[in-house]
């Protein structure tokens, strides 16, 4: 029942026999080990799985894994250039936009999707973009300040 | 959760054509599910509410997730387009802003990213005990909609109540949307309003071998005012527990409604389009009196009952409330 998929994730090629069955986030965490995508409500509502598919931020959880053949995959972990963390990250370390870290990964990626199609946000804006990604430690104010600071150049 | 949240094993099926998944249904239409978006489709299937031998993604098939807008033949949508493209595109935000509102309205950036309006107007209905996991369904008697007797939302219910809780079927309908359907039989155009069949079971009324493929919505006249409104619980991400969508062709100077369309949404079993309204508007000049009619026969037919995040008479308060304010935004007031 598994079929042959190519992925390509963080500009890697990973050659993987799954089950159709097989969602994004568990090929990810499970298949591939890079647990830097987060699963907490596995049902759509929480944002903590959000990867970027093409560029756009999707739910992993609710993604089938054969389907992403041929699609460029974003996580976490492909967001730093070598040791150097990208703007985001260190702007969300900086400003103590981090406090459990379990919304984080999802929290900037979503972020990155913003900036990337808008690098100079309004405060709306970058709520309405991160309003799918929840975070019960309930620091969403840092959170928005450290993204707007990387939207200032800061 | 774990192991619970897993989704079930099935085969996937990738056509390459409307030729291609129209000949499989043929054979397997009772043992699969189409997907196109997948939002709704795998999670009911993690919670076990479908176990399809056959997963049928659309996502192969090209030239489906296209739209375009002539002024002549109005807008036409393939069943792929992401609701985050009619949210954010400038010409649907421009000529038709009710449905970039109501794609806007749904879940969160990522869910529309995801969901296309094909998916979003083929949701399966809702209820708070039907769109649960296994495990929690269990600890009730097997409901209708589940196959079973027994309505769990309403103790002496002999029918489903399930609602349907799509964003944008109200809207469309709102403005006089048709819908392509296709399958090895042929193809055939529905009014949007027609798809919906009002059974909480089965809410459309689709074969099982037909797909939807495309949407229709005719040019609107430049003056003609659309809006919708939405109630839910988080801003951020809900279902609609109550929604209005409303069209009107609206002389501003002489404020007399030429025609008046307003369409109930997640109230029911199916978005209900207020033809009552539409008969007590046509031709008449708005004004407090007549717009405190019209929202009074909203909040007749509105009858949600208790299967949702908010109370019934909440929502069937809502009703009212939203169709004054359209209304009154039609006449050009600012409320």
């Amino acid at each position: 029942l598994k079929e042959m998929v190519t992925l390509q994730i963080n500009g890697e090629g990973y050659e993987l026999s799954i089950a159709p069955k097989k969602t994004l986030l568990e090929v990810l965490r499970e298949d591939i080990g890079l647990t830097g995508t987060k699963e907490v409500c596995d049902s759509g509502s929480c944002g903590a799985c959000t990867v970027l598919l093409d560029g756009k931020p999707i739910l992993s959880c609710l993604t089938l894994a054969v389907a992403c053949k041929g699609k460029e995959i974003t996580t976490i972990e492909g967001l730093r250039k070598g040791e150097t963390l990208h703007p985001l990250q260190s702007s969300f370390i900086q400003r103590g936009a981090i406090q459990c870290g379990m919304c984080t990964p999802g929290m900037i990626l979503s972020a990155k999707a913003l900036l990337d199609e808008k690098p100079h946000p309004t405060e709306i804006e970058v709520r309405k973009a991160i309003a799918g990604n929840l975070c019960r430690c309930t620091g969403f104010v840092k959170i928005i300040e450290a993204i707007l600071a990387v939207s200032r150049g800061e | 959760m774990g192991s619970r949240m897993r989704l079930p094993d099935f085969q996937y099926i990738e056509p390459e054509s409307l030729e291609e998944v129209c000949l499989f249904l043929k054979e397997h239409s009772h043992e699969s599910k189409i997907m196109a978006g997948g939002t709704e489709l795998l999670l009911s299937m993690k919670q076990r509410i479908f176990k399809p031998k056959y997963v049928v993604n659309l996502c192969a098939i090209q030239n489906l997730d296209r739209f375009e807008f002539d002024e002549d033949r109005g807008l036409r949508l393939g069943a792929l387009v992401r609701l985050r493209y009619l949210e954010t595109d400038p010409i649907i935000l421009e000529r038709y802003p009710i449905i970039s509102q109501a794609a806007g309205e749904v879940g969160s950036v990522q869910l529309r990213q995801m969901g296309t309006i094909g998916g979003n107007l083929c949701l399966d209905t809702r209820c708070y005990y039907y769109n649960q996991s296994d495990f929690w369904r269990k600890c009730r008697p097997i409901c209708i909609k589940m196959g079973g007797k027994k309505c769990n939302a309403m103790g002496k219910g002999k029918k489903c109540f399930a609602v349907f809780s799509g964003d944008l079927a109200p809207a469309l309908i709102a403005l006089g949307a048709k819908v392509k359907l296709l399958s090895t039989r042929g193809k055939r155009t529905l009014l949007l309003s027609d798809l919906y069949a009002g059974d909480g079971v089965k809410p459309l009324a689709m074969q099982p071998d037909e797909i939807l493929v495309g949407v229709e919505v005719p040019t609107l006249p430049r003056e003609a005012f659309n809006v919708y409104f939405k109630y839910r619980i988080r801003r951020s991400i809900d279902f609609p527990l109550a929604s209005v969508a409303a069209m009107l062709n609206i002389d501003r100077k002489k404020k007399v409604c030429h025609e008046a369309k307003v369409v109930i949404g997640a109230v029911s079993t199916k978005p209900d389009e207020l033809k009552v309204i539409e008969e007590l508007l046509k031709g008449k000049k708005l004004e407090g009196s007549l717009i405190e009619e019209a929202s009074d026969l909203a909040f007749k037919v509105a009858k949600p009952i208790a299967n949702a995040g908010s109370s019934p008479s909440y929502r069937k308060r809502i009703i009212k409330v939203f169709v004054e304010k359209a209304l009154r935004q039609g006449m050009g007031e600012s409320i």
